[in-house]
């Protein structure tokens, strides 16, 4: 089986699964929905506060529904005993990896579409005309925090208390794409123009590659025996 | 390394951080617009200098030799190295804190090196974390290192955000930081000795530590 | 500008207690390592040895 082969497999089995149970996307739904009200609630009196802090709202949204939906990334693998199955998989692991972290992707976007959309009808956010900037910069921030969500919750699969360790490894690496992308998206929100923050996107694209070329050549240690 | 090593080591880093703390309170002038509240620069650069790049440049090292060669001595030295990094770190935090309050007036603020450091601070806790939470010696130490790889490779991007994030945030007249007035030579002159003094210490420390750390794998043993 | 010595002393303080601090649990792990190790190479008691009787066998 190629390398392509084996992660696209991986892949599909995770969209099997979750498009059956729907359990992951139905709680994500629920919760972009709760974090909706908790930011109206925690800034919503004043709205001018609110317009101002909108970029770095709708990141803070992304991350959290991230550390939620990347950090379960090898629960059905941990829970239903088939570790070892990952383990013993001929071939190079980082096809795992890759196929793992297609699925992310996937998972992560339509949490991040569907946030968008609340906040632009709940929020009024005026996306007309720069969706395709906004999509870009969305695109280039989640890579990167997929790429090392994807990393860290193989590592943490089988420690005690990952749901303490997860976040505490991903958000320190997360900071310089956290000022990145809250930047870019608040050039993009305010008409700026990607132009103004070519050095932001120029270190998201280098975060981008720095990630996941670690991550793929540092998985196979992961999931050594 | 041998035991007479590291005592020799130590009582060089004495040595030197002695002379030091002559040349950074005894021959290094009072400084023009700060005062001698100055004088924390000595400690705080140094350690700010030693626990950021030394101390990451060893784990990032460290770990890319146990990756490859498995050497349970590149693995101690890893994680003595984050140990050695987080205690400068912290130092270089505090140090860095209690000099603002009289210069800047507040405890902190946000500018381009405290935070950077103090995100470094917190990625060599994690690295610690991480392997105090795994029980089974080997996959710690394989875990370690791939954070102690992907921490320091984070460091360039850290650097670049914040301080993109601070000269592009606020009017250049709140980028008071410290040493933006290093001039005179025996300020120069204090600041190298004192960081040769900080090197030492580094050195003496994670020695110290590599030692405990064989002494305890092979009392177990 | 005030002198400020306070807080020139006071950083100085904290950057000893600190690394005087991590010196110290240096130390203490090294002194349980060596009596943990000096435990190890006592020879082990041979235990209680019951003064027996000796009751002939009926």
């Amino acid at each position: 089986m190629s390398f392509g082969r084996r992660a696209y497999v991986v892949l599909w089995k995770d969209v099997l699964i979750e498009c059956r149970s729907k359990e992951a996307l139905n709680a994500l739904v629920f919760f972009s929905l709760l974090l909706l009200f908790l930011f109206q609630f925690a800034l919503g009196g004043d709205r001018d506060h609110l317009t101002a802090a909108l970029p770095g709202l709708l990141w803070l949204g992304f991350i959290l529904a991230g550390l939620l939906a990347l950090g379960r990334s090898f629960l059905i693998e941990r829970e239903n005993d088939c570790w070892e199955g990952l383990l013993l998989a001929p071939g190079d692991k980082s096809a795992i990896y890759l196929g793992k972290l297609a699925g992310n992707l996937l998972l992560m976007f339509a949490v991040e579409a569907l946030v968008l959309l609340l906040f632009v009808v709940f929020f009024n956010v005026d996306v007309a005309g720069v969706l395709p900037a906004l999509v870009a910069v969305i695109g280039l921030g989640t890579v990167g925090l997929a790429a090392l969500g994807t990393l860290f919750a193989g590592m943490t699969a089988h420690v005690r208390a990952r749901e303490l360790l997860f976040p505490v490894l991903v958000l320190p690496l997360q900071v310089p794409l956290l000022l990145g992308t809250v930047r870019a998206t608040e050039a993009v929100l305010s008409r700026e123009g990607l132009a103004a923050v070519g050095h932001w996107l120029a270190l998201l694209g280098a975060a981008d590659v720095i990630f996941l070329v670690a991550g793929f050549l540092t998985f196979e240690f992961i999931l050594e025996g | 390394m041998r035991r007479t090593t590291i005592r020799v080591l130590g009582w060089l880093t004495v040595l030197a951080l002695l002379l030091g703390l002559v040349w950074g309170f005894g021959v290094a002038p009072r400084e023009v617009t700060q005062g001698n509240v100055q004088r924390i620069m000595y400690l705080h650069v140094p350690s700010a200098i030693v626990g950021e790049y030394v101390g990451f440049g060893v784990l990032f090292l460290a770990s890319i030799a146990y990756l490859l060669t498995r050497s349970e001595r590149a693995d101690r030295l890893a994680r003595a190295s984050a140990e050695v990094a987080v205690v400068l770190l912290a130092i270089t935090i505090v140090s860095g804190s209690i000099w603002g309050k009289p210069t800047w007036g507040t405890w902190w603020t946000w500018d381009a090196r405290l935070t950077t450091v103090t995100i470094l601070f917190v990625m060599g806790l994690a690295y610690l974390l991480l392997r105090g939470m795994i029980e089974d010696g080997e996959r710690a130490a394989r875990f370690g290192a791939v954070l102690g790889i992907l921490a320091p490779l984070n460091v360039p991007l850290v650097h670049f955000s914040v301080y993109w994030w601070r000269t592009l945030h606020q009017p250049p007249s709140l980028l008071k930081p410290g040493p933006s007035m290093i001039s005179g030579d025996a300020i120069k002159d204090a600041l190298y000795i004192n960081l040769a003094a900080f090197v030492l210490l580094y050195a003496y420390l994670v020695a110290t530590r590599v030692r405990l750390l064989r002494r305890e794998v092979e009392a177990l043993a | 500008m005030p002198d400020n010595w306070g807080y020139v002393v006071a950083a100085y303080a904290v950057a000893a207690v600190f690394l005087g601090a991590y010196w110290r649990y240096l130390a203490r792990r090294a002194r349980q390592l060596d009596a943990y190790s000096l435990r190890r190479r006592r020879p082990p008691s041979m235990g209680h040895r019951e003064p027996r009787a000796h009751v002939p066998a009926p």
